[in-house]
């Protein structure tokens, strides 16, 4: 009892050292919390991630800054893009932080007016090759980042006959045993089906409709088909595979030879945000490192520059990647999508 | 007239009617009037309709979608009818067994059972071809889900209990009276049964024809699953392409609006079948159900609904529980790959599945209350002739099924965040969708049970000079609570696994578990989304059991005291 009663103060001492440290994370941290801390709560829009790891940034932020509620609304880019045109077109203030993973929605949303810039202090944090992929006019930063690469089932594939560059795909052996997604559900499957058409022509995908691939609707449809077995190999996401794979599924991926395609997944604050500081103190959150240490865990991609990923992932860092711009992605995404539909019949 | 001479019920009628506008023209008139509108300028113009229809692949996909509706609802009949007479009028036994796996395949939410028939039946590695396989020594298994067939099959083992249930509480009412006479006049059970009994269950049937018609049409989760793999352009998936970036809502509209013609059609097909004939099944006149002997014939029959439900139930439930309690579900089944982290995970860590559990079941059972109320209602008005237009009552009633979900939310939308009804981020939006989604379903089931229901019941009280609320406080209401139980569930239930419209409404407080699910089967994470599913299946069941015990009805829906 003595002891125990001796630690009090010590207790306290460590509590309070605790609460005061991570006060001084950026410059105007305090002032920024102060006035986010009037607005009670903030909801974000949500594509980036799924839903757990939308969950935990959200508890993370809440912890990290007590008094203000984050509300997150999880769904996928179009669902999200939609939902918030809805809103624009009601007048209604709803969403203060919207983060799609369509890079498209963001030209059309700053020419709509439905954003306001800021720039976020945090950005010296962030890994250089994201910043080019920033709003010059800060409307939208980059804050999340994921992959395409090539995933299969280990226990139908032994590593060394797994496929190790995008073209190893159109190999005759993988006939009926491709799982892809679909251009015209998922912005990722979009996104690599451009940069296919980049590196190799529309032939490409002419010669993978020679071997069947199996067509789902979000990149993540691809983890299921290879877990149960439908598929052996895949072009799908590194963030859910992983994941799946640390339960103990049969999974592993691959960074490819001709490079893993870059999926960037930018965040802006809305002009008619009900709680504009608390947006833009989220918004430095998402670029931290706390929120970053969160997102390795779940095997979300890091963007900070300390923060590494867990074993089995490598760091964007280290890994070559390739992806095409913006406007590539903006005008190519509806054209291939024609073509896909075209080649695939679907 | 002078006031005194008045049926004072003319007031309770039009202010039914004005329900009904308010529930369903409000949102729909909206959804037709910006189909006509330009996305950008909101200028009136066709050229929404020229987009929606201008290409052969948008037409092909329309006409495969009325093929599969079809398709289904053959072979919901095929699925549904002879259940429900075995377990209505024969001395079947298993009953209980029976009518629990109906109940707990309605419950399932299809594109549930869709992923588990993927593992069930997919070419490569399903497992019915695998013990196939295993069996023969062949090299490859039968069974491929990605077909047409295979799509039909899984959609109509989810709208059979439609099928069951109307059939089986019109059969529920018929009495021996008119078997007897068939069998005085020498006909033998199986004659009696398909010339006699079963066609009076004809507007009950094609109810449920017409619902799971609809319903097929409609549907966006299994043919996304399925059909999309599978290469079958269909509707739904079509219509997806115009919420694509940069979403043409309006375009989405004009591609729904044909829809409501067929919806038409059909009703009007219905109104020639039926018209010339009599179905008031339940007369003044007493009359007896005696159970048909069937001998040995009846381990048949159950073998036949076991094997239905096998299908629609019991072997999907073992893939739903193998992923749930497994670690690792594409390790397949083995001891060391047992769990209950995803239950814990789902229902400890994440609270938002507890406060989902509980908003999944308040608005199903809200909506559920309002649609049985409203429909009943409706459906009274209209064959008792109390008001003009009745015929096009019906069809409004029945209006909202057709339109898939998806586009059904955006007039919902419309309707509901601008005065006078501000109701979006409130637990009302959900409730008042819900309940003119389905609505249609209740209004098709209240709409053959007061047809069954013969009026000189309620004449024989006007004729001893009660009003017409009397007549239906004593003779109708009374008559209508024995099916009502099992009303309030064919809306409840569907409520409760309604996705396509909650995913645009709901908010932060809102939350249901049917979005929860399809968050889950988007994100590839198989272990939590059978982990939610077995909660949102068991906790209905366990709901849906306490109410009928609550209300004095068992298992079977019959009477639990014979008082």
């Amino acid at each position: 009892m003595k002891t125990s009663r001796a630690l009090i103060p010590w207790t306290v001492l460590a509590l309070l050292l605790a609460c005061a440290a991570p006060a001084a994370a950026f410059e105007g941290e305090q002032a920024l919390y102060e006035a986010a801390r009037k607005e009670k709560e903030l909801t974000w829009y949500t594509a980036h991630y799924n839903s757990e790891s939308a969950a935990a940034v959200c508890n993370g932020f809440e912890k990290k800054y007590p008094g203000i509620k984050c509300n997150y609304i999880r769904t996928t880019a179009q669902v999200a893009y939609q939902r918030l045109a809805q809103d624009q077109k009601a007048g209604l203030a709803v969403a203060s932080v919207f983060s799609s993973t369509d890079a498209s929605h963001y030209g059309r949303m700053k020419q709509d007016g439905w954003l306001q810039p800021y720039r976020p202090k945090n950005l010296s944090e962030l890994i250089d090759a994201f910043k080019s992929f920033n709003d010059p006019g800060d409307m939208y930063v980059a804050t999340a980042a994921g992959l395409v690469l090539l995933t299969y089932n280990t226990s139908l594939v032994e590593a060394k006959d797994a496929p190790k560059k995008w073209t190893d795909l159109l190999d005759p052996k993988w006939k009926g045993k491709v799982s892809i997604g679909h251009p015209g559900f998922s912005g990722y499957v979009g996104t690599w089906v451009v940069q296919m058409r980049k590196l190799y022509g529309w032939d490409y995908f002419k010669k993978l409709e020679l071997n069947k691939p199996r067509i789902g609707r979000s990149i993540n449809d691809t983890v299921t088909m290879l877990n149960a077995k439908e598929s052996w190999v895949a072009a799908g996401p590194s963030a859910t595979t992983l994941e799946s794979k640390d339960k103990g599924n049969p999974l592993a991926v691959v960074y490819p030879e001709d490079g893993a395609i870059l999926m960037v997944s930018p965040t802006g604050i809305l002009k008619n945000a009900p709680a504009p500081n608390a947006a833009r103190l989220f918004e430095e959150y998402l670029l931290s490192r706390e929120c970053n240490e969160i997102m390795v865990k779940m095997r979300q991609d890091s963007v900070h520059t300390a923060v590494k990923p867990l074993p089995g992932a490598r760091s964007l860092a280290e890994v070559k990647t390739i992806r095409p711009s913006y406007d590539e992605v903006e005008r190519g995404i509806p054209e291939v999508k024609e073509l896909f539909r075209d080649t695939f019949g679907i | 007239m002078r006031w005194r001479h008045l049926d004072k019920s003319v007031f309770l009628w039009l202010l039914l009617v004005a329900a009904l506008l308010v529930l369903v023209i409000n949102p729909l008139a909206r959804l037709v009037w910006s189909s006509f509108q330009d996305g950008a300028t909101g200028a009136v113009t066709l050229d929404n309709y020229l987009a929606a229809y201008g290409r052969w692949r948008y037409l092909e996909a329309l006409v495969n979608s009325l093929v599969l509706g079809l398709a289904v609802a053959a072979v919901c009949v095929v699925f549904g009818v002879p259940m429900a007479w075995a377990v209505s009028r024969t001395d079947m036994p298993g009953k209980g067994l029976v009518w629990a796996a109906i109940l707990g395949t309605f419950i399932m939410p299809s594109y549930l059972g869709a992923v588990a028939w993927i593992l069930l039946a997919g070419p490569n590695a399903g497992w019915l071809n695998r013990v196939y396989m295993g069996l023969t020594g062949a090299a490859a298994g039968p069974f491929n889900i990605y077909t047409m067939a295979g799509l039909v099959l899984v959609i109509a083992c989810y709208s059979f209990p439609y099928m069951f249930v109307f059939t089986r509480s019109a059969l529920d009412l018929i009495s021996s009276e008119m078997e007897d006479a068939a069998t005085t006049l020498g006909a033998g059970v199986l004659r009696t049964t398909l010339r006699v009994t079963l066609p009076l269950t004809l507007p009950a049937m094609m109810a449920a024809f017409i619902v799971a018609f609809l319903e097929a049409i409609a549907l966006f989760g299994v043919p996304a699953l399925i059909a999309l793999p599978g290469r079958i352009q269909l509707m739904t998936t079509t219509l997806w392409q115009f919420f694509e970036f940069p979403p043409r809502v309006q375009v989405a509209a004009a591609y729904a609006m044909p829809l409501l013609s067929i919806t038409a059609l059909l009703f009007w097909l219905q109104q020639r079948l039926i018209a010339r004939k009599g179905y008031a099944a339940l007369t003044g006149k007493g009359g007896e159900r005696r159970v048909v002997r069937l001998g040995a014939w009846r381990w048949v029959m159950l073998g036949y609904c076991l094997f239905i439900t096998s299908l629609s139930f019991f072997l999907p439930m073992v893939i739903v529980l193998q992923a749930a309690f497994a670690k690792a579900w594409g390790r397949g089944f083995s001891l060391d790959n047992l769990t209950l982290a995803n239950l814990r995970f789902v229902v400890v860590d994440q609270p938002i599945t507890r406060a989902a559990t509980v908003h999944t079941f308040v608005y199903g059972g809200a909506s559920a209350a309002l649609a049985l109320g409203l429909a009943l209602a409706i459906a009274y008005i209209v064959h008792r002739r109390l008001v003009p237009f009745g015929r096009a009552l019906s069809y409004v009633a029945m209006a909202p099924f057709v339109i898939p979900g998806i586009v059904l939310a955006i007039g919902f939308y419309a309707a509901y965040t601008s005065p006078p009804l501000a109701l979006y981020g409130t637990a009302w939006i959900l409730i008042l969708a819900f309940t003119t989604r389905f609505l249609p379903i209740a209004y098709a089931n209240s709409n053959a049970a007061i047809r069954a229901i013969n009026p000189e019941l309620e004449d024989a009280v006007r004729i001893l000079g009660g009003g017409r609320l009397l007549a239906l406080r004593r003779v109708v209401g009374p008559l209508l609570k024995r099916g009502l139980a099992g009303a309030f569930l064919l809306v409840f239930i569907p409520a409760t696994r309604e996705l396509s419209s909650a995913i645009f409404l709901y908010t932060t407080g809102t939350q249901v578990l049917s979005v929860l699910l399809f968050d889950k089967s988007d994100e590839g994470n198989f272990e939590y989304l059978s982990a939610i599913g077995l909660i949102l299946v068991l906790g209905t069941v366990t709901l849906v059991l306490a109410g009928l015990r609550l209300v004095g009805r068992d298992f079977m829906l019959t009477r639990t005291t014979t008082t």
